[in-house]
């Protein structure tokens, strides 16, 4: 009983005390509260149209600073994005090329030492 | 104030002035501590490890054994990890660490990393993953262990990646495969946050593809960290203050969070196809999904199969787990259920005593030569 009171007492030590009291007390409505809510349809129809919006309004800008940017590139004679990005294509196809030739050449090399030893 | 004023301050049951300055000293020590665990790195992801393998992004690691080679299982144990974080959560912290578990346990221990995705990246999808990258790192695998059959573990995504792979390549030496908490079945579109946003049709991720290429980290954690906002955005950071002066838990709380915080984004076309065909259309339990023109056919899975399952997983619900043994080939297969979420499963406290020894009995049962 006179521990209950103490804790609905202000604490100068503790300056979270009052918030851990709103916490305790109230944090598993809240969080049930709020899962409830993010699992309905209209906070999945709000969000997917904000970001939505967001995608929409964005875009153009995003869009302009690309182009501009790509001209920017090519009056300095520097690559651009997309060819950085083209390349890095190139050299991941490359990759997988060499990868599966030296998983041939280890397999020869294996069956050869294979039929040596025999 | 003089010992008399003191002594009458304490009888009247206020704090004396050296017991303010004192709490108010601590309280300043225990912020500066929480402020550190948020703004700082833990060291994670510690036991020792070799890259044996790449192919663009990813890697392939080789965690070197501890115990002698006379006593290691036959069997060498796979692990792939989801496509939108890191894998260090297997290896949290010494002492708490799954790959730890499982080395002093005899396996002979391979991770493999996807790796953070760039733009020229952006198409890559799920037909990549499961059967131009995870092939030829089996491949490289199989070739440095020497190992005819192997096990292999897959998490989240990883767990989607490899059970597509063990029903395509069922002859491939896939002997024993455990999933963790695998998103598979989406047939109840009222199952859990990701089913419910991503199946309204104002949610439209060819557009999020288009506009932004790959999608970026920030977006998929705070899509996971809303399906629980309390507890994400305030119950964690409470519990730290709470505990601030348990070195033990504030240890713990630190790894998890750099873990957390490392965030990676997701290849485009993983996540168009993610939504689109699996979320949406749930293709791969419908018998209909195709990767580089093959058919999916859950029934050609014939590996020993353990399904591991969170009660309280809000990011892969229970059912979309469960149904898959109905579906599956495998004529051994055990489907283990366990109390917590997504990730305390493997990295909880709990999970040295309750997951990790069931998962290692049973893989150790199946390990034999």
């Amino acid at each position: 009983m006179s521990q209950s009171k103490d804790n609905q007492t202000f604490d100068p030590f503790d300056p979270t005390g009052m918030l851990k009291q709103m916490r305790d007390s109230n944090m598993e409505s809240w969080s049930k509260i709020m899962t409830d809510f993010v699992n309905t349809e209209a906070y999945a129809e709000s969000t997917g149209a904000m970001l939505d919006a967001w995608l929409t309004t964005s875009g153009p800008f995003r869009k302009a600073m690309e182009s501009s940017m790509a001209q920017a590139m090519a009056q300095l004679n520097m690559p651009t994005r997309d060819d950085i990005t083209r390349l890095a294509e190139r050299l991941t196809n490359i990759e997988m090329r060499l990868d599966d030739l030296d998983a041939r050449l280890s397999e020869g090399a294996s069956s050869n030492d294979t039929q040596a030893t025999n | 104030m003089t010992t008399k004023e003191s002594t009458q301050a304490v009888d009247a049951g206020m704090p004396s002035f050296s017991d303010v300055c004192e709490g108010w000293h601590r309280a300043a020590e225990n912020l500066d501590r929480f402020n550190r665990m948020l703004t700082t790195d833990a060291k994670i992801a510690q036991t020792p490890k070799e890259v044996v393998w790449t192919l663009n992004k990813a890697k392939l690691y080789h965690y070197i054994p501890v115990v002698p080679e006379q006593d290691r299982k036959p069997v060498p144990l796979f692990m792939v990890f989801a496509i939108m974080n890191r894998p260090h959560v297997l290896d949290l912290r010494p002492g708490h660490s799954f790959v730890e578990y499982m080395l002093r346990h005899g396996y002979d221990l391979y991770l493999l990393d996807w790796g953070e995705p760039g733009p020229e990246d952006k198409n890559m999808c799920f037909d990549d993953y499961t059967l131009e990258y995870l092939p030829r790192a089996i491949r490289k695998f199989k070739s440095i262990s020497g190992a005819e059959e192997f096990s292999m573990l897959g998490w989240c995504l990883g767990a989607l990646i490899s059970t597509m792979y063990a029903a395509l390549r069922p002859d491939d030496g896939l002997k024993n495969l455990m999933l963790l908490t695998a998103p598979l079945d989406f047939s109840d579109q009222e199952a859990g946050g990701f089913t419910r946003w991503s199946s309204n049709p104002a949610f439209n991720a060819n557009t999020i593809v288009e506009k932004l290429g790959n999608v970026p980290g920030e977006m998929i954690d705070s899509g996971a960290k809303m399906l629980k906002p309390i507890e994400n955005y305030f119950g964690s950071y409470s519990m730290l203050w709470d505990k601030i002066e348990n070195p033990g838990t504030v240890e713990a709380w630190h790894a998890m969070n750099t873990w957390v915080r490392d965030i990676i984004p997701m290849a485009g076309g993983a996540y168009k196809q993610l939504i689109n065909e699996l979320y949406k259309e749930n293709k791969l339990v419908k018998g209909t999904l195709q990767l580089r023109g093959e058919t999916v056919d859950l029934k050609k899975l014939k590996a020993n199969l353990f399904n591991v399952i969170a009660e309280a997983d809000h990011i892969t619900p229970p059912c979309q787990s469960e149904s898959i043994m109905d579906l599956v080939g495998s004529e051994d297969k055990e489907l283990f259920r366990v109390r917590g979420g997504h990730i305390g499963i493997m990295a909880g406290r709990g999970a040295e005593k309750n997951t990790w020894p069931h998962m290692e009995s049973w893989l150790s049962a199946r390990s034999g030569g």
